[in-house]
Formats: C-alpha cells, structure tokens, sequence
C-alpha cells in the first residue's frame, strides 16, 4: 500500500510540476464552463419569457434543463481529454527508461498499475471536482435538486474512471505517446458508439446465434432459443448507455458493477500485459 | 553471493546470452567486460530480475530470480546503462522517492538520502531539477539512487560513462570503498577502469563468457614466454653467449634501437631475472635496468575476443 501510494503521490506531483494538469484541467473547466454558462442564460431567458405562465413555468426545471445536459456534455469532453492523460502514464516509463528503476525495486507490478491509476484518478477528480462550482452557483439563485446532481457526478466520475482505465491498458501495450493516445481515442469511441446497432440486430437472440456457431447442437441439447438479443449485449457493453440513468439521478448498482467490472478487467489486463512483455 | 548457472536469454532466433555460468562472493569487484552488444547489460538485467532468462538460473543472496523476485531486489542496488531518472523532478525529492520504493524504512528516509547525496558530491545540486542537471551530474544521481538503500549486491552498468576524469576518479574512490561488505558487479568496456577497481574480471564477447580470472593471472596467461628488457652500462661481446648459456634461456637479442638494452626470453614456467642480475653484476656489466615485458590489458582483451588462444 505505501508503494502504491508512493508512485501515486509522484504522479500527482509530476502532473502538478508540468503544464499538463493546468492544460488539461484549464482547458476542461473553460469549456464547460462556457457550455454552463450558455444554457444557464438560455433557461433564465426561458424563465423571464414563460415565467407568468403557470403551465410552462412547471415544465421549466433548472436540474433537467441545465445540469442534466452538462453532464452529457462533460462526458463528451472526457472522451477527448482522458487520452492526454493516459497516454503517457506506463508509455513514458518505458521511453525515459524508469521503468527499470520501478521495475527493479521490490514492487510487485499490480502496485505499479494501480499506483499509476490512482495518480492519473487524482487529476481526473481535480478535473471533475473543479465543475462543482457550477451547481454552486446555480444553489447560489435557486433550489436545484442535490441528490440527482450529485448522482450525475458519481456517473461522470465512473465513466471517466473506466475511460481511465482502458487509456492505461493501451499505454502499456506500447512505449508511443502518439500511439497510445490515438489508440485510447478510438477504444473510447468504439465503446460509445457500439450500441448504435442495437436495434438492427435486435432480433437476433443470442442463444440463436450460439445454435448457429455450434451447427444446432445448441438447440438439440435443449438450450432454448430466446432470451436477450445481440442488440441488448451491445446495449450492456456501451458505455455512455450506462450512464443516462446517473444523469437522469437515477441511482442503479447495475451501472455501478458495470462501471466498476470495467475498471478492473482493464487494470488486470495491465498488468498481464506488463508481465508478458518481459518474457518477449 | 551471485551465482548464475548456464543462463541465457533468447530474443527471436538471436542469443543475446548463451550459456553464462559465473559466482561472485561476498566483498569482491567483479568488472564485465566486453564490446558493445556483447550481452554484458543483458547479464546485469537478468540478475536485477528486470528480464527473465530464457534458460538458466540465477540466485542472489540465496534467493532465485524468478522465484523470489522481490527478496532479489530487496538486496540489489542497480544503476542501468541510461540512469533512470524523472527529469522533472528535484534531486532530492527523487531520492525520496527512491527510499521509498526500495523499502527503506520512513524513519531512516532522510537520513540515507542525506548519506547518499554526501557520499555522491550531490551536496549543491540537491535542490535543482534533474533534468537540467549536466550529464555527469545525472549519472552520480543514478548511482545515488543505487546506493541509497545500502544494498548488499550493487550492479552498476558502465557506471563513468559521460564523466569527466575528475569525476571518474570520485566514483571510482567510490565504487571501492562501496566493496567489502557489500558485492559490486560494474560492466565497462574502458580496460582501465577494471585495472583500477576490479579484483576479478569476466569478459564476455557474443553472449558467452570468454575469460575469467583474476587480473594477475589474466596477464600473465597472454604469454607462454616471458620476455625481460635489459639495459647494461658496459656490454661486452661475451654478453650474449653468457646470457645464452643461462638454462631456461631461449633467446637474446640486441636491441638496435637503445644503446646496451638486450631483450631476453626465457621459458615461461622459470625466471631467471636472479641468474641474469647474479651474471651482471658477476661481470662488471653495470645492470642499469631489468623489467619483465608483459602484455597490456588491451592486447589480452583483443586476443581473447578474437579467440586467439591467449
């Protein structure tokens, strides 16, 4: 645990000494900053309009109309930014040559992976955390709900944490920023967008497709043909579809084990991969 | 205190290390020798528990590189070929870093960074950001991080690289008063450097060890002759005949370059440096000089790279 924490800590302070946690959290915090500003003003314009009108004033609600899309937005964002931060975390050991200090000293290699992740996690939170000011100001006016908004976080944090996660695996798979960068973008995408054909394989089951891959003895052993289809499997493996309930304040441990199951399988991965690669 | 048994480490279809059997005990400088891309840091590497061996084994301190990973590097300081520093850190910082990783106890932390940065002459660069440090300033942070945890083996792969001969000199002070308790291996392909630390050296040429001896011996095994130059004040014409006549002499010849200097060879197994001086002097020669001529380290090292039989 010190170890862990000790590489951890370094990689925090390697972030903090170098432009890239100012970069990143700046850049981040400007955009969505300018994203929550533009619809805040549109809802107090909406506000201003449509405030005398009883119907529409309870349509109006600051939490739907003004978090819930921040986080939609800020998920997108994270997309983007996440393969800055990963892509140097185990690529750079490897070109500067550390990684034979830290693989050298008497340190197992999952508490290298999971010191590297924690180190990158803290920056991700200071990211994240730094966005809290946004419903601090709209609590400043007005009576937001708390708990949805807090939900919508736990949800932004998780996805990112996963996005984190698979970004490591990649930079450990190579020693090219440029590479793992790159690759880390198009994992993340591919996970967005998987569940964009859900609904034109929804009519294939899954056990229909096993029947078919082990020539009808799927069927003959008396399996059963229903139960999910391949559009829900990719539904389930998509990432931004797990999080439209934290948005929505929607608090489900389904989406939590999901969130958390993906972590880990990446971080363990990492760690095979590292072990491998000695042996190449 | 090392013993690696038959290791070798296979990349493709290419042996980096074939076969390399050696032990190194407790207290001795054990000098790697050999031209680039000979398997030297492969070697080290293997022992650090950095790479695993293809085939072989090697144990430090009792305990296996690929069983005992950890207990290995517990008792390993390592300095690789490129120090592995974190340019965008402070010196000292680093070192702490270091402490911490290589588990040495957070009571103890500062005070064995304090040791190191003294014993290294890191003193004045403590404060300053590795990165810009100059690159033999750099290399002494690498050894510092190497010694810091008071390791029991300390591996070091071409430790003065980039130095200059002031520095060499330090860290060759260094790296010496570092033996006695604790066992170093350094690799180096500069031959003074071994004459100057080592007390045992292991050439290494094409992943397979070529030679391994004592400095002494390696020397002295360049020939199967001995040669000894000889300077007279006063030659007469019966030197030559008179030194013939000395058993275990095979050869005398004049040198025409000095005035009064004979080159002498004799049977490698007998010296006769006694006979000749009791003759010279015997005769009223006047014995200005006698020396044995031995093979300089280069030309042992070139022939037994070469494979010629040395």
């Amino acid at each position: 645990m010190r170890n862990t924490l000790a590489i951890a800590w370094r990689e925090v302070r390697t972030y903090f000494t170098s432009p890239l946690a100012y970069v990143v959290i700046g850049v981040f915090l400007l955009i969505s900053g300018y994203i929550f500003w533009a619809s805040l003003v549109r809802f107090s314009q909406l506000c201003l309009s449509y405030g005398n009108n009883p119907y529409y004033m309870n349509l109006l609600n600051v939490n739907d109309m003004v978090i819930r899309p921040l986080f939609g937005t800020m998920g997108i964002f994270l997309l983007l930014m996440i393969p800055a931060v990963s892509m140097r975390v185990l690529a750079e050991e490897r070109k500067s040559g550390t990684a034979e200090l830290l693989f050298t000293c008497p340190l197992t290699t999952a508490q290298v992976v999971l010191g590297k992740f924690l180190g990158a996690a803290f920056l991700l939170l200071a990211m994240i955390g730094g966005t809290m000011t946004f419903p601090a100001i709209i609590l400043s006016k007005a009576n937001p709900d708390l708990k949805p908004t807090l939900v919508g976080y736990l949800g932004i944090l998780l996805m990112g944490l996963a996005f984190l996660g698979i970004g490591v695996l990649i930079s450990a798979m190579t020693e090219n920023q440029i590479v793992a960068a790159v690759g880390a973008f198009g994992a993340f995408l591919m996970f967005m967008v998987i569940n964009w054909a859900a609904e034109a394989v929804s009519s294939v089951t899954l056990s229909g497709l096993f029947n078919k891959l082990s020539l009808g003895l799927w069927e003959k052993a008396g399996l059963g043909l229903g139960g999910p289809s391949l559009g829900d499997l990719l539904n389930q493996i998509s990432i931004t579809e797990h999080s439209k309930d934290f948005y929505k304040g929607v608090l489900d441990t389904r989406h939590i084990v999901y969130y958390l199951s993906v972590i880990f399988m990446s971080l363990f991965l990492t760690q095979r991969v590292i072990e491998s690669q000695k042996w190449r | 205190m090392i013993e690696a048994n038959g290791l070798s480490k296979v990349y493709g279809a290419r042996a980096v290390v074939d076969g390399v059997t050696f032990s190194v005990g407790k207290g001795e400088i054990l000098g790697f020798l050999g031209p680039n891309g000979a398997g030297k840091t492969t070697t080290m590497r293997i022992l650090t528990g950095f790479v695993p061996p293809t085939r072989g084994t090697a144990r430090v301190a009792g305990f296996d590189v690929l069983r005992d990973p950890i207990e290995v590097k517990r008792r390993i300081g390592y300095l690789p070929e490129h120090p592995p520093l974190y340019r965008e850190m402070l010196v000292r910082p680093y070192l702490n870093f270091v402490a911490t990783i290589r588990g040495v106890p957070r009571r103890d932390i500062k005070s064995r960074v304090d040791r190191a940065i003294e014993r290294c002459g890191l003193g004045q660069v403590a404060g300053r950001l590795i990165g810009l440090l100059s690159k033999g300033y750099q290399q002494r942070v690498g050894l510092a991080q190497a010694i810091l945890h008071e390791p029991e083996v300390l591996i070091l792969d071409e430790p003065t690289v980039g130095l200059d001969p002031s520095q060499i000199r330090d860290i060759r002070a260094l790296i010496k008063g570092f033996a006695g308790d604790h066992t170093v291996i350094l690799s180096t392909h500069i031959l003074a450097e071994v004459t100057m630390t080592c007390t045992r050296v292991l050439i290494i040429n094409e992943g397979r060890i070529a030679a391994q001896d004592s400095l002494e011996a390696l020397a002295a095994r360049g020939e199967k002759t001995r040669r000894i130059a000889l300077r007279l004040a006063r030659p007469t014409d019966a030197v030559e005949p008179r030194l013939r006549g000395l058993p275990g002499v095979l050869a005398v010849t004049r040198d025409p370059g000095g005035d009064g200097a004979w080159l002498v060879e004799s049977d490698g197994a007998r010296d006769v440096r006694e006979e000749i001086a009791a003759l010279a002097v015997g005769q009223g020669w006047g014995l200005l000089e006698m020396r044995p001529l031995t093979l300089s380290l280069e030309e042992i090292f070139i022939r037994i790279i070469r494979g010629e039989a040395a």
